[in-house]
């Protein structure tokens, strides 16, 4: 009995280390951006200390305001992801579920299209941006975030279509609703959590994008985690204010996140299963 | 009688890949039967069925309905109503929409589909369950729901493929007589797959027996039972199936073994046979095939008496009356008019 | 026989449908992706120099060989298979081991999972500054506070070249090892309890039954994570990126932090481009492997 106790105590103990190692950063960053600067610096560390909102009051209402980057960052994503959703759709049910022409090839190609590693193309999309005189604008920068949304998003779709039982599909063709009703008031009420959930991963993966946005966007387009960077690189870095931007900038992730939860395993698995990630 | 839903099939043949599911079918079936797809699984029955529907393509042959060639024809614009195994019912729509739906989908008047709907949930009593999910619902009043949208547009035609498989067996003998009713009432042409041969004998009025992509014979149930085309067909039809023993025949005589039955009739010719008897034709006598009993099973108001043969079992069904024990010497007799002949070689028919 | 014109109508009404429904998803990738490569190529081979315009010109495989001559490239290319094998085999080794342990948990395990999922949705480059700005600065970071507090002295864990690539290879390992440890975890709770009854009743011990029937019957999982884990950590970036730049020096600077120097910073666009050409196929060659080893295992 005894024994048993002592496992369960060290089992216990690893766990919250394991729960201190992911989420102590983090709430850490939390506590330091309720700080005032001289308490950052003060040395031993201060666990008790008077919160402040003053840095969320500077980062949002001051100087260097970040609500044009939120903006910015809130424009390029949300667009991307109504975009991606309205391609990656209706393309994921040609390749689930109909007779598509070179179907086995349509769907490798989507797949290798999603292993191309960033900086491969970054190039290429500077050059041509810059050609077309679309550097640091939103069309510009919506364009190029397609091309990475659009095979992860493609997949992920697959994987939920193919869940949903041909024979609904074929009651529906017999009901006389034709292809596009039957996609539209059936296969796709029944995928609903599958849309969601694409559409969170879309959202995420375009909002904590960086390369495409430092190298493509500019002093129109600059998205938060540009502004971000741009804080510890320019200025003498003001550490609770950064703290207190990062929260800001994180926290539509980490609701989104949190929401989409239970399906995170399947979403980043599926990327796996059929390609790889690319951040 | 109803005068539309006649359905010809010419020469499909239907490949997947390297294999041929059906190697050439021809099939017709007269407005208002209730016609049934026999066979054990992987036998084609219901790849005809959804080429019937239109859910596949045949790579050779024509689909006619009602004279018309709809082999082109989208699966939507055939008049056709279906009733799947798994059911398919709308998961994310009520009852009410579920059967709603086929109506919905031709833009047909609100007020007119809701007394379809309300009549055609009536004929299969769950219309105090419309405002349900599917998921809410038995297994039985699911399969229900599946008839309602089926029976709610009037089909010309009604498909169903193995719609009892899923039910529990007692529900599936209750369901099997409602059927049956609901159809009389209809008078809609109905094509019933099962792999069931009991099923297809009760319920329908002819029926086709499918062995691997190939109809076997297309008969009424009396015919199929009292003359099977094949030795296959005489091996499926009938619970417990007929007996098959080897034999040989010599002008009018058969021989099974060493005993030996005068068939009243030249069939020619000496040549190996197989022999069919019925469970039910057999009796017990002082005359007749000796046989050894192995096992003997009770069913209620008969018994199986379970025996050997020379190197083949017999299977005999007695009255529950007659006093038999394992172990015992008999010997079985039958008319010779219950022998059922087939070619030893290719199992056809004498 | 004609095969198209063997075909029924019916179902070339459902090929021009599913066509329609791919195509426009299909052009975009096309020319967003297909058409880049392929400018990628042309202007590896080509003298970009933004900095200095007036040099450019067509230069055939100049690049190429100006890059085996380049120690640069070559630090880089080492630098990029430490980073990709260490990350990988940490990731999986620890998320293995946590997950083995969190299983074992009898309650917690939903905290625990919200705790994993914290890393892996935020974005690489705010890992990279949180890291850089809160946990590894001399003094008042968050770890250099614990090496102090265990009597380990304090560390310039960016500044200094081998501490600095310690570092990034500890950041990337951090952000990712909860999703190896996520989908262990999916796929060791998805496996069937009778199984490890039954080499239980067989005698089995813990170890044994660890080697014989857990490892083999989780194995696909762990592939898929390798592959996956490779793919992202070759087009790792922002992390490194936002935490050092690269440097000191050269320190911490694999192939893509290279590549993205050349073409950005120092503006010579063509040997970025002959760079990013090399890291492309380096990706294509280990995926390609990748798959076969999975396929053949």
């Amino acid at each position: 009995m005894s024994r048993r106790a002592l496992r369960a105590l060290l089992l216990l103990a690893g766990a919250s280390v394991l729960l201190a190692v992911w989420a102590f950063p983090i709430l850490w960053g939390l506590l330091t951006s309720l700080k005032t600067e001289r308490d950052v610096l003060a040395y031993p560390p201060k666990l008790i200390f008077e919160p402040t909102l003053a840095n969320y009051r500077e980062v949002l209402f001051g100087s260097a305001s970040i609500l044009p980057n939120l903006w910015s960052s809130l424009v390029v994503t949300g667009i991307t992801t109504i975009l991606t959703m309205l391609l990656a759709v209706p393309a994921a049910y040609a390749l689930a579920r109909l007779d598509l022409p070179g179907k086995r090839s349509g769907g490798f190609y989507v797949l290798a299209t999603q292993m191309l590693p960033p900086v491969g193309l970054i190039i290429p999309y500077f050059l041509v941006l810059q050609r077309v005189g679309w550097l640091d604008t939103y069309q510009g920068m919506i364009a190029i975030y397609l091309t990475f949304s659009l095979p992860f998003a493609i997949w992920l779709m697959v994987s939920y279509l193919e869940d949903v039982p041909r024979e609904m599909e074929e009651a529906a063709l017999l009901d006389r609703a034709g292809r596009i009703r039957t996609l539209l008031y059936v296969i796709l009420p029944q995928v609903r959590g599958g849309i969601a959930v694409t559409t969170i991963f879309v959202f995420l993966n375009a909002w904590n994008e960086f390369l495409f946005a430092v190298v493509l966007g500019g002093n129109r387009v600059r998205t938060v985690n540009v502004a971000m960077f741009n804080f510890i690189s320019v200025e003498q870095t003001l550490w609770a204010r950064l703290a207190a931007a990062a929260m800001i900038a994180m926290a539509p992730v980490i609701i989104l996140g949190l929401l989409a939860q239970r399906h995170i395993v399947k979403g980043l698995t599926v990327g796996a299963v059929k390609g790889g990630g690319r951040r | 009688m109803s005068a539309v839903g006649r359905v010809k099939l010419q020469g499909i043949v239907k490949r997947h890949g390297n294999v041929t599911a059906l190697h050439g079918v021809d099939l017709e079936i007269a407005p208002g039967e209730f016609f049934a797809l026999l066979g054990p699984s992987g036998s084609g029955k219901t790849t005809t069925l959804r080429i019937l529907a239109g859910l596949e393509n045949a790579n050779e042959g024509r689909v006619h309905v009602d004279g018309a060639d709809v082999t082109d024809v989208e699966p939507g614009e055939r008049d056709v109503a279906m009733v799947f195994q798994s059911y398919a019912l709308y998961p994310h729509m009520t009852v009410y929409d579920n059967i709603a739906f086929p109506l919905r989908m031709v833009g047909t008047a609100k007020s007119a589909i809701d007394s379809a709907v309300r009549e055609a949930a009536a004929k299969v009593r769950i219309d105090h369950l419309l405002a349900r999910r599917p998921g809410q619902l038995s297994g039985g009043q699911q399969q229900r729901c599946a008839l309602a949208r089926a029976i709610v547009r009037k089909p010309r035609l009604f498909l169903l493929d193995e719609p009892l498989s899923n039910l529990d067996a007692k529900l599936r003998l209750e369901t099997r007589v409602e059927l049956r009713k609901l159809q009389r009432s209809l008078d809609v042409t109905t094509v019933y797959v099962t792999h069931d041969q009991e099923e297809a004998m009760t319920i329908a009025d002819r029926m086709a027996i499918f062995m691997e992509g190939r109809i076997v014979q297309v008969g009424t149930p009396d015919e199929v039972y009292a003359r099977p085309a094949s030795v296959d067909v005489a091996g499926f039809i009938g619970n417990p199936p007929m007996n098959l023993l080897p034999g040989r025949i010599a002008a009018d005589r058969l021989h099974i073994g060493d005993h030996m039955v005068a068939l009243g009739r030249d069939l020619g010719a000496e040549r190996e046979v197989t022999v069919g008897l019925r469970p039910a034709a057999l009796r017990a006598g002082p005359t007749g095939l000796p046989a050894k009993i192995d096992l003997i099973e009770h069913l209620g108001d008969t018994k199986l008496v379970i025996c050997r043969a020379g190197e083949s079992m017999v299977k005999m069904r007695v009255d529950k009356a007659a006093s038999f024990r394992d172990g015992d010497d008999i010997r079985i007799g039958f008319d010779p008019g219950e022998i059922h002949l087939f070619e030893r070689q290719s199992g056809r028919r004498l | 026989m004609a095969r198209s014109s063997d075909r029924p109508t019916r179902e070339r009404r459902e090929r021009r449908f599913a066509l329609v429904l791919f195509l426009p998803a299909f052009l975009v990738l096309a020319i967003g992706t297909t058409v880049p490569l392929f400018y990628l190529l042309w202007a590896s081979l080509w003298r970009i120099d933004l900095s200095m315009p007036w040099l450019s010109g067509f230069a055939g495989l100049e690049n190429y060989a100006k890059m085996a001559a380049d120690p640069r490239f070559w630090n880089s290319l080492g630098l990029t298979v430490i980073y990709t094998g260490s990350t990988v085999v940490f990731q999986v080794v620890i998320g293995l081991g946590l997950a083995l342990l969190v299983l074992r948990i009898p309650r917690g395990q939903a905290a625990l999972r919200i705790a994993a999922i914290m890393p892996i949705v935020l974005a690489p480059v705010v890992v990279g500054m949180f890291w850089r700005t809160l946990v590894l600065p001399p003094d008042y970071g968050l770890l250099d506070l614990v090496t102090q507090a265990l009597g380990l002295g304090s560390h310039n864990w960016l500044g200094d070249p081998q501490l600095a690539l310690v570092s990034v290879i500890t950041i990337h390992t951090w952000q990712w090892t909860p999703f190896s440890f996520l989908v262990i975890l999916a796929s060791l709770a998805a496996l069937p309890p009778d199984v490890f009854e039954a080499a239980r009743i067989d005698r089995a011990n813990a170890w044994r039954r660890f080697i014989h029937i857990t490892l083999p019957m989780i194995r696909p999982a762990i592939a898929i994570i390798v592959i996956m884990r490779m793919m992202v950590a070759l087009s790792a970036f922002a992390a490194i990126f936002a935490a050092t730049g690269g440097g000191p020096g050269t320190a911490t600077e694999i192939l893509n932090l290279y590549a993205y120097r050349t073409s950005f910073t120092d503006l010579n666009l063509g040997y970025g481009a002959a760079l990013a050409v090399v890291l492309l196929a380096i990706t294509l060659l280990v995926s390609f492997l990748m798959f076969r080893l999975r396929r053949a295992a």
